[in-house]
């Protein structure tokens, strides 16, 4: 099964929404919209559940265009954030609802209720209430009734955001299981670069209702196309080739990127050379598992990574090593 | 589970065709129930005698003194009613939300007795107290005329209490405890916190209930009915014109200029709940009245003095009526049970069929409306919401009048309507269309709209989503509303006064003809059979607000 947007175009009065935006999946993939909030990516999710209708643009799946068919008849399962199970049915009858509405017989509803529980391990809880049950309970319940009608698309808006860390951890983990297990094509919302790392085998980065770039998770953050990839994915240090050329020159060995781009070196890539000279520590932060230093250099300041705890400290002069391989050459916009 | 093209559509249509349904079949209604008969009563009100149209009727009516003198009355008797019951009002708000006073739920319980009583009550129980033959006339033995405009000025106030309370209270409740907190620690003594951050902070919500109490107070007839003795005012003068001279055109003058004051006030109203109400932080922290003693004590001698008189005048109407000779053989009887009026007690049990019939046409009608516009663009929901709001500001007798113009024609076929348990049902969910229409909206916007989507991309249809999802998570709403209208409409006179035949009529009429009659006791025990069911219907409804709450 595989889903088409061709040109979508979605505008809220005077602002637009969605600028243009394309791209394909197929089934069993598991993509991740990502951006920061008002980048369009949950009214890209909403255009696909059929929940809104684009301005302009076409939406396939399988070859069937989508365009005109309202959300009750795409039959697609839907995640939000905020659980929204429904208070006056049971934890059961929220998993079977959508089965009763397509007339299933109730032996056959019951039957794939309680695979379902098992699958997400509550089967104790079928007779509860959606308010007797913690964040994260629901929010599995929810996810165990959008797949419970095999749907052909499932659609997940922030499923996690409500959560505290830790359940966030564990169900980021069963949701990729499940998603696995079922082979769906499923389409997630998020702000989280780390969870969209985590969880994606494409990642559609959006800003201001455009795409930003599209790729694996390791090309996204190892070949960033544009500046603001770069930095929305993770932290990097971003210079200006009169800089580079000044200080680094090897970087520009044997490539000529075009004159407004700029350099992008991640902070883990950068080694420090205690026996060399040239920069200064200014700042060291611990943050447990890792060391992040700020160095001038160059007239500027640079973030470097080290994992465990360094032996440096603020005052300390010593020098920086960036290898070519790690250099990435990245669009200003 | 493959969807082809064609079936979607068609089933798409029957979605449309729903909600198509769910606006436009209330919109009839308040185009056949409210636009046309005003219309009417505007038409009659420049036909001329002559049967020409002009404004003849209109001179006639300005250059009357006796209009001139009920306009006066009337604005004097509101503003007075005003200042009373916000002053009142504020005590017993403010002492219940604001101060450590004992038995709050209580008092909330007494200042809302009016609610429950046909507003005779407040007019009956002042006879029974200060009356020719009130207990306290003849034990002071003072002449006192209770009939007039003190009379009338305590029964409106009365009878405008509760909305003050309710309304005070809820500009009350959302306080911020952290200001009250930062002008501790600067010092600012309490008296000081009240005139600088309580006052102006609740402004809004005191000119609100001001002007409900106005609109309220200019519009009543029932109070002016049975206390107001000569003391002419506006509703008491369209009265007279229809039922004591025939001059119906005339009574239609008056009416539409009655709608002047109550159009404005209820206009003002709007904007000052909207400034009041319109944003409410999420993020404030709610405030816990410490124990003052030197506050506390003065607030709750204040407040029960004035929630005193509700319970008072209610209980000695039911005392009243069960007493053999008031107020000179005090012993217990049945007597004055058996009513000496038109119909007996039927009247009482046709009131509670109009009641039922209001209740489920008005929370259906209502109910069906909010989806609809819910389904809308902005710019169309938005004059459907002003036409809603419209009822509200016309009087109960400027509508009951417009009834007879609208339906008591034989060449019309909405004439079969006239005379009909069904008329008089349509005319309660009319007259009390707004207050139903505010409610029912609030709570459908309680409910999350992610809960509908879900539903839908689950493949619910409306009619499917509004039975398995809406109705369930409004049932709180709609029982409300299904109880506003019920209990409104139990105790209403002013829209049905004119409204009521021989054979179809209703509480509050034969209240007031018992009382017109002099069977002063009569009038009381027709009242408390009609409080009694009015009571049960209330806690029927707490039960079945618990009920659905319990079960989540």
């Amino acid at each position: 099964m595989q889903l088409e947007l061709q040109n979508i175009t979605k505008m809220f009065g005077n602002v637009v929404a969605l600028d243009g935006v394309s791209f394909t999946a197929a089934a069993p993939e598991f993509v991740c919209l990502l951006g920061p909030s008002g980048c369009g990516k949950t009214t890209l999710l909403r255009l696909i559940a059929g929940l809104s209708q684009p301005d302009s643009g076409r939406l396939l799946l399988g070859g069937e265009d989508l365009t005109r068919i309202p959300a009750r008849n795409r039959g697609f399962g839907i995640v939000f954030q905020a659980y929204s199970l429904f208070p006056n049915m049971t934890v059961a009858a929220n998993i079977g609802y959508g089965l009763k509405i397509r007339g299933a017989a109730p032996a056959n509803i019951k039957k794939r209720v309680g695979e379902l529980l098992d699958l997400i391990r509550l089967s104790h809880l079928a007779d509860r209430y959606p308010y007797q049950l913690s964040g994260g309970q629901q929010q599995r319940v929810a996810l165990a009734r959008a797949v419970a009608v095999d749907p052909k698309l499932l659609l997940l808006d922030e499923p996690l955001s409500a959560l505290d860390a830790k359940v966030r951890t564990e169900l980021r983990g069963e949701i990729r299981e499940l998603q696995k297990r079922l082979g769906i094509l499923t389409i997630m919302v998020t702000h989280d670069q780390e969870e969209a790392l985590m969880l994606a085998d494409r990642i559609v980065c959006m800003q201001h209702g455009r795409i930003a770039q599209v790729g694996t998770p390791d090309e996204l953050y190892t070949r960033p196309q544009n500046r603001f990839v770069a930095d929305f994915m993770g932290v990097s240090n971003l210079l200006d080739q009169a800089l580079v050329r000044e200080w680094a020159a090897h970087l520009l060995g044997g490539v000529t990127p075009p004159d407004d781009h700029v350099a992008c070196i991640r902070p883990e890539d950068i080694v420090i050379r205690p026996d060399l000279r040239g920069a200064r520590v200014r700042e060291v932060q611990f943050l447990g598992n890792l060391s992040r230093l700020q160095i001038e250099w160059g007239g500027g300041m640079l973030v470097v990574q080290e994992t465990g705890r360094t032996t440096l400290t603020p005052g300390a002069e010593v020098g920086i090593h960036i290898s070519a391989e790690n250099c990435t050459w990245v669009s200003p916009q | 589970m493959s969807s082809t093209a064609a079936p979607a559509r068609r089933e798409f249509d029957i979605d449309r065709i729903f909600l198509g349904l769910c606006l436009v079949v209330p919109l009839a209604a308040l185009a056949i129930f409210f636009a046309y008969p005003l219309a009417t009563v505007f038409l009659r009100s420049i036909t001329q005698q002559d049967g020409n149209i002009g404004v003849a009727n209109y001179i006639q009516i300005l250059n009357a003194p006796s209009f001139w003198r009920a306009t006066i009355n009337s604005l004097v008797m509101s503003l007075a009613t005003t200042i009373a019951a916000l002053a009142c009002g504020l005590v017993v708000a403010y002492a219940v939300h604001r101060c450590r006073v004992p038995g709050r739920a209580l008092l909330i319980g007494a200042v809302s007795l009016p609610l429950l009583a046909p507003s005779l009550v407040q007019g009956l129980g002042l006879i029974f107290l200060l009356g020719r033959n009130g207990i306290l006339t003849k034990a002071t033995g003072l002449e006192i005329n209770i009939y007039g405009f003190w009379g009338l000025l305590i029964a409106n106030g009365l009878y405008a209490l509760p909305q003050a309370v309710l309304i005070i209270g809820a500009a009350l409740r959302a306080a911020d405890a952290r200001i009250y907190e930062a002008a501790e620690i600067l010092g600012t003594s309490g008296f000081r916190q009240f005139i600088d951050i309580t006052l102006p902070n609740i402004k809004f919500g005191l000119l609100s209930a001001g002007f409900i109490i106005f609109t309220v107070t200019i519009t009543d007839f029932g109070n002016a009915a049975t206390i107001g003795g000569d003391y002419a005012i506006l509703a008491t003068e369209i009265y007279n014109q229809v039922v004591g001279q025939m001059n119906f055109n005339l009574g239609a003058v008056v009416g539409i200029l009655l709608l002047f004051p109550t159009v404005i006030a209820f206009y003002l109203e709007r904007v000052a709940s909207q400034r009041q109400f319109g944003s409410v932080s999420d993020s404030a922290v709610p405030l816990v009245p410490v124990f003052t003693p030197r506050r506390d004590v003065v607030m709750t001698v204040a407040a029960w003095l004035v929630a005193l008189l509700p319970i008072v005048t209610v209980v000695i109407v039911v005392y009243g009526s069960f007493v053999w000779l008031w107020p000179y053989r005090f012993d217990l009887t049945l007597r004055h049970y058996a009513v000496k009026v038109a119909g007996g007690y039927d009247p009482l049990w046709t009131t509670v069929q109009i009641s039922v019939i209001a209740g489920v046409i008005g929370t259906a009608l209502l109910f069906t409306l909010g989806i609809a516009m819910q389904h809308l663009p902005r710019a169309a929901a938005k004059p459907i919401y002003f036409i809603c709001l419209l009822p509200a500001a016309v009087p109960g007798l400027v509508l009951g009048l417009a009834y007879i113009f609208a339906f008591n024609n034989p060449i019309l076929p909405v004439y079969v309507l006239y005379g009909t348990a069904t008329l008089l049902a349509i005319c309660n969910v009319t007259h009390y269309w707004t207050q139903g229409f505010l409610t029912t909206m609030t709570g459908l916007r309680q409910v999350p709209p992610t809960l509908e989507e879900t539903a839908s991309c689950l493949g619910a249809s409306q009619p499917r989503l509004l039975r398995d999802v809406i109705v369930p998570y409004m049932a709180p709403t709609l029982v409300s509303v299904f109880f506003f209208m019920f209990m409104r409409s139990m105790v209403t006179l002013s829209a049905v006064i004119f409204l009521v035949t021989a054979s179809v009529s209703v509480v509050s009429v034969s209240i007031m003809r018992l009382d017109e009659a002099g069977f002063t006791s009569q009038a009381a025990a027709y009242a408390t059979c009609t409080m009694a069911i009015v009571v049960a219907a209330s806690l029927l409804m707490r039960a079945s607000l618990w009920l659905l709450k319990r079960k989540g």
